[in-house]
């Protein structure tokens, strides 16, 4: 059968290298340079799915990505296999698999099939209307949907390709490979411009490749022996970087541009392993340059979409580039020219046509009378109003149309056929300009939307700006060209074009027929099953905005976003409101112009380049002696450090239980530090903290709460004063990067005459916090030179000392309550310090913590953590910190906020301790809190924001809001659980050492 | 004796890329407003701080980096002989100098960032085709601009680039990103 | 995405950059005498414009600095930046 179908004289597919591969499970062989549709159509299989709503049967219909049938499942891998891709652009390798989609059990014999017979039951919009009742049957009534419907099947495991992205830069980008965007190319190249040509088929050319007619010549060459020496003429240009199999995605505002590039998609199965599958260029360029071409228009009426029944132009590309008869015995539909180039090309290639069926009066264009001279007969003033065969095209059936057009008239003709070409005419694809923000205008002599006005630096040239004729093409596009680059390139003056020229113009958007409407299945949208009755009907209902029948209807949102079936909906709609087409508008040209891979939209970051990890100088340590790790924004911080078989809470109740009765260590080297320089600096400090800074003396330490402008605490920490002018400020890990950019914000527009320099330094300073009773002995063996007595050294002050020659900085800081030091050193000398000091403890059993007890243990202080305890709508005052907030001064960020009306009021939610009368019980953080269970609706007083198990109070303790707390102090609340309510009491936040005594044990 | 220990501290050859860390290298932020700070470092340093943008001054042993209308990075050219590396961080003159006639003179800040920044030296006619795999600069005019300077993102992480010479930068990265960061670089590196 | 021309930089991805809402608000220097009607003009009320727009941004993983932007919301064009503290262009 494939012999018979293939013509051997053909120069664009390699029929020496035969490949095989399988559809539906059948192998069949194709060659080198095929399509998995050329190949299939060539193998005389035309049905290849079934439509998605009445389930009929459904053959190739295009050759290009505008395809809405031959959508197939590629691949049976769990991990690899690929979904709704368009057999029209897969390139055949050897060892492709692939299978029909949305039939079951077989695209031959299909269940859902019986939906057809019950299509008159089955309108625009039925399932809305009919499933909606009772509302929660949806539920029955999805599983029967889901399992007759459905586009192909998703992966089940990770994707194991490999995908990338990479930025590009250019001058100039020129949108396509055909005719007009070569000569754009070269134009641009030779004039220095830096450009990129992107092309989404493996081989440049376009429609004029295989473009070999008398009625089409350039210089007295046929217009694709011209083109061929203009494609050979590009690799001389060093300026030009061409991009084949890359297909344009989207068009974004200040031309920035994604298209994606198929590495491996055509490479045999074992070729494919180890490569970068799919890369997504994002591409910045100066200049963009559309050359996208046109998209033949379907012809709408009876029975349009049978399997064999294909536009016109596929039927010649398949027969001119791939060497392919889509049919013995073919018939042709048209309402213009370019299907006569069709009906040539088949003549020459020795297929029978039947007869063109032409709804226009008899015109006398050049290629119109070629074609007669070839005795090619021709059906003028006719429409087909019906066709026949079920799985397969058989035969078509031909009346006359009335002078007007609007009925048919005299006896039905019927012709045998096996594949019908129809050609509707032209449509620009406009797609990535309006993506752009472009505007279209109606061109009405052709019924065609045209690129009208753009803010971007861009251009449209070819058929694509509705230039269907060659000689406008090359003409137009090297006009528009070289006004646009601002350059002379006199290569295409003079030459001598021949072209057809199209004298008669006829378009009716919904054919007549010899039966009613309703009688029909005139097929608009053929992915989603939508036919001109379904548009008609939402018309009658009262839907009016093209974007409200788009979505009643569901016409032009299948995977093909309505490539070829926008037009003749607008068409429909405008023709029956009675309204003009331009006046109506189109719908919105989305992103991506074809479906992208998940993969190529995420890149590399996936698995370990999934999210940022930000590791500290000491990070190896806390790895090699087991730690748990915790994010803390992209931070790994060490979380706690198990030791044998214990669970994080066993951990944590011997690492907290060591940190007050020895001594603990702690990885600190996360918070943020910025170093504060300037004559302004005290002045600075005030007013970004709440609390007064002039006073502090060089070599302390203050504690300071920051606010939003809005009165919040924003972050909190200690700030060190290091000389006159010079400060070291410490910010809460995930803080860092906020607080800088917002002191920044401050110093750049509210107070530039400060004179401050802000230095972040997080990264410098590894720090490494010894905590406890013993920490005194550690530091004074680790640094021997540094008087570490009370009266020297007091607590919230800081020294500069040496570490073996090495600088640091000790702070007395504490923020467990506990006797603490923080040791400040270069980050390569952290891992070295944080040894020494562990060595130096051993003798005191000292034991690494992590951030699960460092909160546990400030959790019994009451010291608050923001983010945890604070969310964004806590004052000082609901924190009951009244004391950090200075009365003296003037001004500092947010203060004016504290006493705003909403602020001051007593019922704010305010933190408070809470104790579980059974001690064992530990809270659940988040939990609600109430004080009536029993009233209805119960009312939520606040929540839980930390709650722990002290091992140094032996019973459980949490910090909470509540509204109204602190009047509430000794009240019983409750905190209701799923199975139980826990009984609560209020108490003050501090659960340990109120008089502060272990700071200086 | 402390050690000191580096995040990253390998050299990996891959198809015309090489990478290698440079470390320790001293590295000094400086910052200030007016002109007296300009000549003031002038006069220190004998290399003037760049006024202009995204570009850099220096001599053989120091470089100066425009980081902003009052911010440069000052970085030294050379690995510091390991053993002299001690005394050098600890008794830095220039680094003394600096702070005295500069932060204490009230003439701007000085801050050691040494050990905030991780230097990675990127070589190779291929270096340009990793950057562009995770950094959305035009890198067009800069790879062909001997002492430009860039601040922008690599791989979504803050990255200062400093091209010395063709086809051999330096680019610097916050030391908690710098394994991240090296990571991605590698596996990018590899499949170039 | 955009492409913005920093002030300070030139033409840089919009990636670099953070937008920080509407221009021109000016902290009032004594807040302590406003009404909490004043503050809350200050504090609260922002402009969302359809059309021409002041706006501030940063170069945040750039050269960190604050600028001015003026962009039309409806197109997303950008018609000038300028530096803290010069006067706004006239509409």
């Amino acid at each position: 059968m494939s012999e018979k179908l293939r013509i051997t004289n053909n120069k664009f597919i390699d029929q020496t290298s035969r490949i095989s591969f399988k559809f539906d499970g059948k192998k069949l062989y194709g060659f080198k340079g095929d399509t998995l549709a050329s190949a299939l159509l060539a193998n005389n299989i035309h049905l290849v799915g079934r439509s998605f709503k009445y389930h009929r049967p459904r053959g190739i219909m295009t050759c290009g990505s505008e395809e809405p049938n031959a959508i197939v499942q590629v691949g049976n891998d769990p991990s690899m296999t690929e979904p709704n891709t368009r057999a029209t652009e897969i390139e055949l390798y050897e060892g492709l698999e692939a299978s029909s989609q949305n039939c079951w059990p077989s695209v031959n014999f299909d269940i859902g099939a019986v939906n057809n017979f019950f299509s008159p039951i089955l309108p625009a919009a039925f399932y809305y209307k009919t499933f909606m009742w009772p509302g929660n049957f949806w539920k029955v009534y999805e599983y029967f949907i889901r399992k007759s419907a459905g586009l192909g099947k998703s992966p089940t495991k990770p994707d194991g390709d490999i995908y990338d992205h990479k930025y590009l830069h250019c001058d100039v980008l020129v949108i396509g490979g055909g005719i007009s965007g070569i000569m754009a190319a070269k134009t641009a190249a030779k004039n220095n411009l830096d450009t990129v040509l992107i092309e989404d088929k493996n081989t440049l050319g376009g429609t004029t490749l295989f473009q070999q007619n008398e009625c089409f010549k350039i210089n007295n060459s046929y217009s694709n022996e011209w083109l061929m020496k203009e494609i050979q003429s590009l690799s001389s240009l060093k300026n030009l970087k061409i991009k084949t199999r890359t297909s344009l995605a989207a068009y974004h505002s200040y031309n920035y541009l994604l298209a994606r590039e198929n590495l491996t998609d055509h490479l045999d199965i074992d070729q494919k392993k180890g490569k970068i599958r799919q890369r997504l260029w994002k591409i910045r360029a100066k200049k963009v340059i559309i050359a996208t071409g046109a998209m033949e228009r379907p012809l709408i009426f009876n029975n349009n979409d049978r399997p064999g029944i294909i536009l016109s132009s596929s039927i010649k590309k398949y027969i001119d580039f791939y060497g392919v008869k889509c049919g013995q015995k073919i018939s042709l539909f048209t309402n213009n020219d370019s299907a006569y180039e069709t009906a040539i090309s088949l003549s020459k290639s020795g297929v029978n046509v039947n007869s063109v069926v032409d709804i226009r009066d008899k015109t006398n264009s050049l290629i119109v009378k070629q074609a007669e001279k070839l005795g090619i007969k021709i059906h003028w003033k006719s429409t087909v109003v019906n066709t026949n065969g079920y799985k397969k095209i058989n035969s078509i059936e031909i009346i006359k149309l009335s002078d007007d057009g609007t009925s048919v008239i005299g006896k039905k003709i019927n012709e045998k056929c096996d594949c019908l070409g129809i050609s509707g005419g032209w449509t620009p694809r406009v797609h990535l300009f309006t993506q752009s923000g472009g505007k279209l205008k109606f061109r009405d002599k052709d019924n065609i939307f045209i690129p009208d006005k753009s803010d971007l630096d861009q251009l449209s040239i070819g058929s694509c700006n509705g230039d269907f004729e060659l000689d406008d093409v090359i003409n137009n596009s090297v006009n528009s060209t070289n006004k646009f680059l601002n350059v002379n390139n006199n290569d295409y003056e003079n030459l001598k074009i021949i072209s057809s020229k199209e004298i008669n113009k006829k378009n009716i958007w919904l054919l007549p027929s010899d039966k009613p409407l309703g009688k029909t299945k005139p097929f608009l949208d053929f992915q989603n099953d939508s036919t001109a009755k379904d548009i008609k009907l939402a018309l009658r209902e009262g839907f009016k905005s093209i974007e409200h029948v788009k979505r009643y209807t569901t016409t032009g949102m299948a995977t093909d976003q309505g490539k070829l079936s926008n037009m003749h909906a607008l068409g429909i709609i405008a023709e029956t409101a009675g309204v003009k087409m331009g006046e109506l508008g189109t719908t919105t040209f989305r992103p991506p112009y074809t479906p992208l891979t998940f993969g190529a939209i995420v890149g590399r970051n996936v698995g370990e380049f999934f999210d940022i990890k930000r590791r500290t100088p000491i990070h190896e340590w806390h790895v090699e002696n087991k730690a748990k790790f915790e994010n803390v924004g992209q931070w790994k911080r060490a979380w706690y450090y198990p030791k044998g078989n214990e669970n994080m809470h066993e951990a944590v109740q011997r690492e907290s239980k060591a940190a007050r009765d020895s001594v603990g260590i702690l990885d600190a080297s996360t918070l943020g530090k910025i170093d504060i320089q300037g004559t302004d600096a005290s002045e600075f400090l005030n007013r970004v903290y709440t609390n007064a800074w002039s006073k502090l003396e060089i070599g302390k330490c203050r504690y300071g709460l920051m606010l939003n402008e809005d009165g919040m605490v924003y972050d909190d920490g200690v700030t060190t004063r290091l000389g006159e002018n010079h400060y070291i400020m410490t910010t809460t890990t995930g803080g860092a990067a906020n607080v800088l950019s917002k002191l920044e914000d401050y110093l750049q527009t509210e107070w530039p005459e400060l004179d401050v320099y802000l230095t972040s330094v997080t990264d410098h300073y590894a720090t490494v916090s010894v905590c406890g009773p013993n920490s005194k002995k550690i530091v004074s063996k680790v640094i021997p030179n540094l008087d570490l007595s009370d009266d020297k050294f007091k607590h919230m002050s800081f020294k500069n000392a040496l570490i073996n020659n090495i600088k640091c900085r000790v702070m007395r800081i504490s923020f467990t309550g506990e006797l603490s030091y923080e040791i400040n050193v270069q980050s390569s000398y952290g891992k070295s310090v944080w040894e020494k000091c562990f060595e130096a403890g051993k003798e005191f059993g000292i034991t690494p913590y992590g951030t699960e007890t460092m909160h546990l243990l400030r959790a019994e202080k009451g010291f608050i953590i923001t983010g945890q305890d604070t969310d964004g709508t806590m004052t000082p005052v609901d924190l009951q910190m009244d004391w950090i907030i200075s009365k003296k001064k003037y001004d500092f960020i947010g203060k004016r906020s504290l006493y705003r009306s909403d602020t001051i009021r007593e019922d704010r939610k305010q933190l408070v301790g809470l104790l579980t009368d059974d001690p064992k019980e530990v809270l659940e953080e988040g939990a609600q809190i109430v004080a009536d269970i029993n009233k209805k609706p119960v009312e939520m007083l606040g929540h839980v924001t930390s709650s722990y198990f002290s091992p140094n109070l032996n019973k459980s303790i949490a910090l909470a809001v509540v509204k109204n707390g602190k009047k509430l102090k000794g009240k019983k609340m409750l905190v209701p659980m799923k199975n139980k309510n826990i009984n609560v009491t209020i108490t003050d936040t501090i659960f340990l050492d109120k008089e502060n005594r272990r700071l200086n044990a | 004796m402390l050690n000191y220990n580096l995040p990253i501290n390998v050299t990996k050859d891959y198809s015309e890329i090489n990478f290698s860390t440079v470390d320790p290298v001293l590295k000094i932020n400086l910052r200030g407003k007016n002109r007296e700070f300009i000549t003031k470092i002038g006069k220190i340093l004998s290399i003037i701080p760049p006024t202009d943008p995204n570009i850099s001054s220096g001599n053989e042993n120091l470089n100066i980096l425009w980081l902003s209308p009052d911010e440069w990075l000052l970085y030294s050219n050379d690995k510091i002989d390991p053993v002299n590396l001690h005394a050098y961080l600890n008794n830095d003159v220039l680094e003394e100098k600096l702070y005295n006639e500069i932060s204490l003179a009230k003439l701007g800040s000085i801050t050691n960032v040494s050990d905030h920044w991780v230097m990675i030296n990127l070589k190779g006619k291929n270096i340009f085709e990793l950057l562009t795999a995770g950094c959305p600069f035009n890198f067009n005019k800069f790879k062909n601009t001997k002492g430009a300077v860039t601040q922008t993102l690599l791989n979504h992480i803050d990255v200062i680039i400093h091209n010395k010479d063709i086809n051999d930068l330096n680019i610097f990265v916050r030391r908690s990103f710098s394994e991240h960061l090296f990571l991605w670089m590698n596996d990018t590196a590899a499949r170039i | 995405m955009f492409l913005i021309n920093c002030p300070y930089c030139g033409e840089r991805d919009q990636s670099e950059f953070s937008a920080g809402g509407e221009a021109h608000i000016v902290r009032p220097k004594q807040p302590t005498e406003l009404s909490d009607d004043q503050w809350a003009e200050f504090l609260f009320m922002r402009k969302n414009i359809k059309g021409v727009q002041f706006e501030r941004w940063n170069h945040i993983h750039g050269c960190r600095k604050w600028f001015n932007m003026v962009r039309d919301t409806s197109n997303d064009k950008i018609h000038t930046v300028y530096k803290m503290g010069e006067k706004p262009p006239i509409k």
